[in-house]
């Protein structure tokens, strides 16, 4: 573990996994992602983004001890909070069942930025999973964050929910960029149409460009891994749905290769 | 460091009838006056102009800080003139009393009212939403409504129109330009013919914005849209 914080990564890539809708399976596809991600020899932290409602912990079935609401009340370090579930993975945990974290205001987010800045520069990849819905503390790790991914299901409530979310963080947040990843497909085809249908959608309304980051199709693996408190990527790595997560992964770590040049805290948004 | 008059309750030599320690109390209980003074408005007994801005100032920066929406209602008694001419400049004052005393008691205790200047008065509403600020205004426009007072033996009825506006911490805004702005909305209201609420459009002041009926129609609607590149629609 002592191996991680000595290396500092300069320019780390930050992207925010979101969905509008709840029950997308966003937690899921994060956590699996950056375990493919570490796979690949990428040190990748995962940042629980659900700050009232944790579920990341519960996920991996994870003992939590000190979250990030400790290092918001009492200064504890950072760094102590991370979990590491492997020498290259560490979660940034966060706590269940606690209003006031859910309802951040501009200040709290500033000290939220202040904190993960520097816990940042120890790794290669951030990943935030963030709440469901529109509230601030989601439309503020999605200003915060390099890369804003979209995770929908090819149903209309979760298409209209993340085209919600496109749409503040465009008009009120200027982001220009969303990765759409579609999760629980019938087929590769399905997933394009929906991806096709929704950029349509985007490019009329909102003059917007979406971009497509893949899919990962309906598999009895997942529920099996969630079942097991283990990402679904170690209990099946053959299945179609691991198989579809290691692509997306190596499209992720082409997004760390290209080490764009990070914003600082003041910069963002929110 | 504290200076060690300003709790002066007693002669630290223990005298029983110091003068010094007399004559330091007098000046307390009269600099305490004098606060008062400043940021009371002598008649209706509200906070004053003076007032409205320090404490406006303070909630917009809690806004800033915390996220939380500051609302303002603007407020003008109506045809208030003809109440000065018609009963006197006197029961004028008593009609600024009452409307005063009703606001007063239909407003919660984080409410800060405050007599702006004449027949004007103003509400900061801390961490309030516009829809909450508007319910708000009504509450203040029927009260009155149903309230007339008594004016040299007579039963006068008393109506007011209500500008209400609503900063958000998103917001690059001067106390002195959010009360313009919402003096517009009292503006709107008195030339709609008086006696109503009038606010900022609520879409202005939704920090979100929602998916409109066409977007929902073309994203599930089975609606067609254009071909890619014609004009898009903002």
């Amino acid at each position: 573990m002592a191996e991680i914080s000595r290396h500092k990564s300069l320019k780390p890539v930050m992207a925010c996994l979101s969905s509008g809708k709840g029950g997308v399976g966003k937690t899921s596809l994060t956590v699996n992602l950056a375990f493919a991600l570490a796979q690949k020899g990428l040190r990748v932290l995962v940042v629980d983004g659900d700050l009232g409602l944790a579920n990341v912990d519960v996920l991996l079935g994870l003992q939590v001890k000190t979250t990030i609401q400790d290092v918001l009340d009492r200064d504890a370090d950072p760094l102590e909070v991370v979990v590491y579930l492997e020498p290259r993975l560490g979660v940034l945990p966060a706590s269940s069942g606690v209003p006031d974290l859910a309802n951040l205001g501009p200040e709290d987010h500033q000290q939220l930025g202040s904190i993960l800045q520097p816990i940042a520069q120890h790794f290669d990849f951030i990943l935030v999973d963030t709440a469901a819905g529109i509230g601030a503390s989601v439309l503020w790790f999605n200003t915060f964050v390099d890369y804003n991914i979209l995770v929908l299901t090819p149903d209309p409530t979760a298409m209209t929910d993340a085209y919600a979310l496109i749409k503040v963080l465009s008009r009120d947040y200027h982001r220009k960029t969303f990765h759409l990843l579609l999760n629980q497909v019938k087929s590769e085809q399905e997933a394009r149409q929906v991806y096709e249908h929704l950029a349509r959608v985007a490019s009329h309304f909102l003059n917007l460009n979406l971009e497509y980051l893949g899919s990962v199709p309906q598999d009895a693996s997942v529920s099996k891994g969630v079942r097991h408190q283990k990402p679904f990527i170690k209990v099946a790595p053959q299945s179609k749905a691991a198989l579809a997560i290691f692509s997306q992964a190596e499209r992720l770590r082409g997004w760390a290769a290209q080490k764009l040049p990070r914003k600082t805290v003041g910069e963002a948004g929110g | 460091m504290q200076n060690p008059l300003c709790s002066l309750t007693a002669c630290p030599f223990g005298a029983e009838e110091c003068p010094i320690c007399a004559e330091v109390q007098r000046l307390q209980g009269e600099c305490e006056r004098l606060r008062e003074l400043s940021h009371t408005d002598a008649l209706t007994g509200l906070f004053n102009r003076r007032y409205l801005m320090a404490a406006l100032d303070q909630e917009r920066e809690r806004t800033r800080r915390t996220g939380l929406p500051t609302s303002l209602i603007m407020v003008d008694l109506d045809h208030f003139k003809r109440v000065n001419d018609s009963y006197g400049h006197q029961a004028g004052d008593e009609a600024l009393k009452w409307a005063s005393q009703v606001w007063r008691k239909n407003l919660r205790r984080i409410d800060i009212l405050c007599r702006y200047g004449g027949e004007e008065f103003a509400v900061i509403l801390p961490g309030t939403r516009l829809t909450a600020a508007v319910r708000a205004a009504k509450r203040l426009q029927n009260s009155l409504e149903k309230s007339p007072v008594t004016l040299l033996g007579r039963n006068v009825l008393l109506t007011a129109s209500f500008g209400v506006d609503t900063y958000l911490h998103t917001e690059e805004l001067t106390v002195r330009a959010f009360i313009k702005r919402t003096d517009r909305y009292l503006l709107e209201a008195k030339i709609k013919g008086r006696n109503q609420v009038c606010c900022r459009k609520p879409e202005k002041a939704r920090q979100t914005m929602e998916v409109t009926i066409d977007e929902r129609a073309a994203l599930y609607g089975g609606s067609t849209l254009p071909e890619q590149g014609a004009a898009p629609k903002k």
